[in-house]
């Protein structure tokens, strides 16, 4: 997983159990938190990941499931608590102020 | 708002649970009483418990079924469940729990409010705290400005 250009990130999947629960209320604050960043942010199931996604959001719980049907370079990011955990924190520093998501 | 996902009958706000299954069996009970779930959902709400905990932060768990369960919800909805006492739930303690129903997006704008609360350490504690129904209603709906 080599990481990837925060400017070409244009589609963020938050990969949930069931797409119901978590990952809708995490897609929906990561979309305000980006908002005017021109990115899509989607929940969906975890076996059912868009094949054009640049970036996947997921429970650490999920992380093995998730990376299965992960599209080739696109890079995974595993967090452990919904609200205010760092990775999903660093996701976003790193998308507004530039750098390398994943690196 | 003819079409909140909330109804009322599924806000209660004096809850006592022995454990997290007790709680979650709760949680799906109403849903199935309000007319949202088949009884089979509240199976499928502890099978995906035991999967992954579905505590969000805040004292707050937000119990629902699994992606195969949808087959057995008849709307979207939520109900809210008041543990004043407490519920461990894997380490956690959870004094409120917001359990699901949905198979579409009914539910997704109330959930985008919960997670706006939940950002907020004083707003989380006043829905935790809160035993006033109208209340509950009204911060999920409107939001806490």
């Amino acid at each position: 997983m080599a990481g990837i250009e925060s400017a070409a990130v244009k589609k963020i999947v938050i990969a949930c159990d069931a797409g119901m629960g978590s990952s809708v209320m995490l897609a929906s604050t990561l979309r305000k938190q980006l908002k005017g960043n021109g990115i899509e942010v989607v929940h969906s199931p975890v076996d059912q990941i868009p094949g054009d996604a640049d970036v996947v959001v997921t429970h650490a719980g999920l992380a093995a499931r998730a990376r299965k049907s992960t599209p080739e370079g696109a890079v995974l990011i595993p967090f452990q608590v919904f609200i205010g955990d760092p990775a999903v924190t660093k996701l976003v520093n790193t998308i507004k102020n530039g750098g390398v998501v994943g690196g | 708002m003819a079409d909140i996902p909330l109804d009322p009958r599924a806000i209660r706000l004096d809850c006592v649970a022995k454990d997290r299954d007790d709680a979650i069996r709760q949680c799906g009970e109403t849903l199935v009483a309000v007319g949202a779930a088949a009884e089979p959902y509240i199976a499928a709400m502890l099978e995906r418990e035991r999967t992954l905990s579905t505590y969000v932060g805040e004292g707050v768990a937000i119990p629902h079924g699994t992606v195969k369960a949808k087959e057995v919800v008849h709307r979207d909805a939520v109900c809210v469940l008041r543990f004043p006492g407490g519920v461990d739930w894997d380490g956690e303690q959870v004094s409120l729990c917001v359990g699901i129903a949905a198979k579409g997006d009914g539910h997704v704008r109330l959930l985008a409010e919960l997670a706006e609360i939940l950002m907020d350490p004083d707003a989380a504690e006043a829905l935790r705290e809160t035993a006033d129904e109208a209340e509950v209603l009204r911060l999920l709906l409107e939001g806490t400005e």
